[in-house]
């Protein structure tokens, strides 16, 4: 496994000259590179044969992550590492923490970024149903200006997102949450922190009973790409966290609705199983934190 | 196709003209011939082996390409002992037997004593967790793991 021959390399220090050196090339050609923890094993194993690499690494306006009284915004490339810690996620988007502290490895995360796992969109990614189930809005820039789009927008099937060639995404906002909102994923792979075989994330906010009054799940490691599930939302509506049947149910909902595959990792029947118990596990975590 | 780049390796600086393509783990180990980095799962990024410290952080030198590691400080198992004296983390691997054929151990070296750095007094399990990025197949993990414990706070 070896790079083709790249003929540029190139490493802009604004979004301006990145867009500038992407335009100079035709589309696909190419690769701007953020943790390349996923993009350069493609890059290895040729299934991209970029001419020119333009490294993200000096973009200083796409780094760290701010929260204020209007939400949070993290730049899309923040390290898993430092995604793991932040604290300003609170309850509400606690799930990426969640997420970020169980990808790959430490040197995985040490390098690896949020924007660049949304982008590739790999089917066994972590972030892409996190985006989802958290209802993150997504920020692009382009050579005709900048354009926002849901998570639910922006992700596609494997290894497909909605970007254009000549875009970067600039931003990763998350509005202000609701009070008593809490979120939650987890995942299940054949050995630590692997690929998961299936993970759930889990969004909810409470009202002042306890009872869910809004819901957003999103289920990951499914053949045709990461998706929400409709059954699951609309089955935890008024449910509280003491409710084990009314949650059962909602999820017994989400695993029949959703198509599951079988492979060498899990056939599909296991993957509903997992949807269930992970998804017991995350939503019983996304109350507690709503409670706090 | 090639860029010139300045790579400082475990103190020393290299400036050379290389291929874009090149591997940081090749750069190290073709370049700079400092072969202590080794390459275990021929550049899959999967067995840690080529694990470095860029700029203080444990990484996969064979994630990367040499050019985005230019201006960069680079740390190799070659770059922990200072004057022939081993670090507490080498002495307890010495001491613990956590090496068999040693091919692992440049990498779980450099990992670990990031980790140590970041959660100075580890449970078995942060160890562990810790050392997901790194095979083995000696399978020496429970020694490995003695001598992180061992090393933690010293």
């Amino acid at each position: 496994m070896y790079p083709a021959t790249i003929e540029d390399y190139v490493r802009p220090a604004t979004v301006v000259e990145a867009l500038a050196a992407l335009g100079r090339y035709e589309a696909g050609d190419a690769l701007m590179l953020a943790g390349g923890q996923s993009a350069m094993q493609a890059v290895k194993t040729r299934l991209l044969r970029p001419r020119c690499i333009i490294d993200l690494q000096a973009v200083a306006e796409l780094q760290g992550v701010s929260a204020g009284g209007d939400g949070v915004r993290i730049g899309p490339m923040t390290r898993y590492a430092a995604l793991a810690t932040e604290g300003s996620f609170n309850g509400a988007y606690q799930a990426l923490n969640d997420a970020a502290a169980r990808i790959g490895d430490r040197q995985v995360r040490n390098r690896g970024t949020i924007g660049g796992s949304l982008c590739w969109n790999y089917v066994a990614a972590c972030l892409p149903p996190v985006a989802l189930a958290l209802g993150m809005e997504m920020e692009l820039t382009g050579p005709n200006g900048s354009r926002t789009m849901s998570a639910d927008d922006f992700i596609g099937g494997p290894l497909e997102t909605a970007r254009e060639d000549d875009e970067i995404l600039v931003s990763l906002n998350l509005p202000a949450p609701a009070a008593n909102s809490g979120s939650a994923y987890k995942k299940w792979g054949l050995v630590t922190d692997s690929l998961p075989v299936i993970g759930v994330a889990a969004m909810l906010s409470t009202d002042g009973s306890g009872a869910c009054t809004s819901a957003r799940v999103a289920i990951g490691g499914l053949g045709d790409g990461p998706r929400r599930s409709a059954a699951a939302e609309s089955g935890l509506q008024g449910v509280s966290a003491g409710d084990g049947d009314g949650i059962a149910a909602a999820l017994q909902a989400a695993s029949d609705e959703t198509e599951t595959q079988s492979d060498m990792w899990a056939d599909a029947d296991y993957r509903k199983q997992l949807i269930r118990s992970l998804g017991a596990e995350v939503v019983a975590s996304a109350f507690a934190r709503a409670a706090n | 196709m090639k860029t010139t780049v300045n790579i400082t390796i475990n103190g020393e600086s290299y400036e050379e003209t290389i291929p874009n393509r090149m591997l940081l783990v090749d750069f190290i180990r073709e370049v700079a011939v400092q072969t202590g980095t080794h390459v275990g799962c021929t550049y899959e990024g999967v067995c840690g082996a080529c694990t470095i410290q860029l700029d203080g952080e444990a990484v996969k030198s064979c994630l990367m390409l040499a050019v985005q590691a230019d201006g960069h400080e680079i740390k190799t198992v070659e770059g922990l002992a200072t004057n022939g004296e081993l670090t507490p983390l080498q002495t307890a691997f010495n001491e613990h037997h956590a090496l068999q054929c040693g091919y692992c151990t440049p990498g779980i070296l450099m990992n670990m004593d990031e980790f140590l750095k970041k959660n100075p007094n580890p449970t078995e399990d942060e160890i562990r967790h810790g050392l997901v990025g790194n095979l083995c197949r000696c399978t020496g993990y429970a020694h490995i793991v003695d001598a992180v414990k061992d090393a933690a706070g010293k």
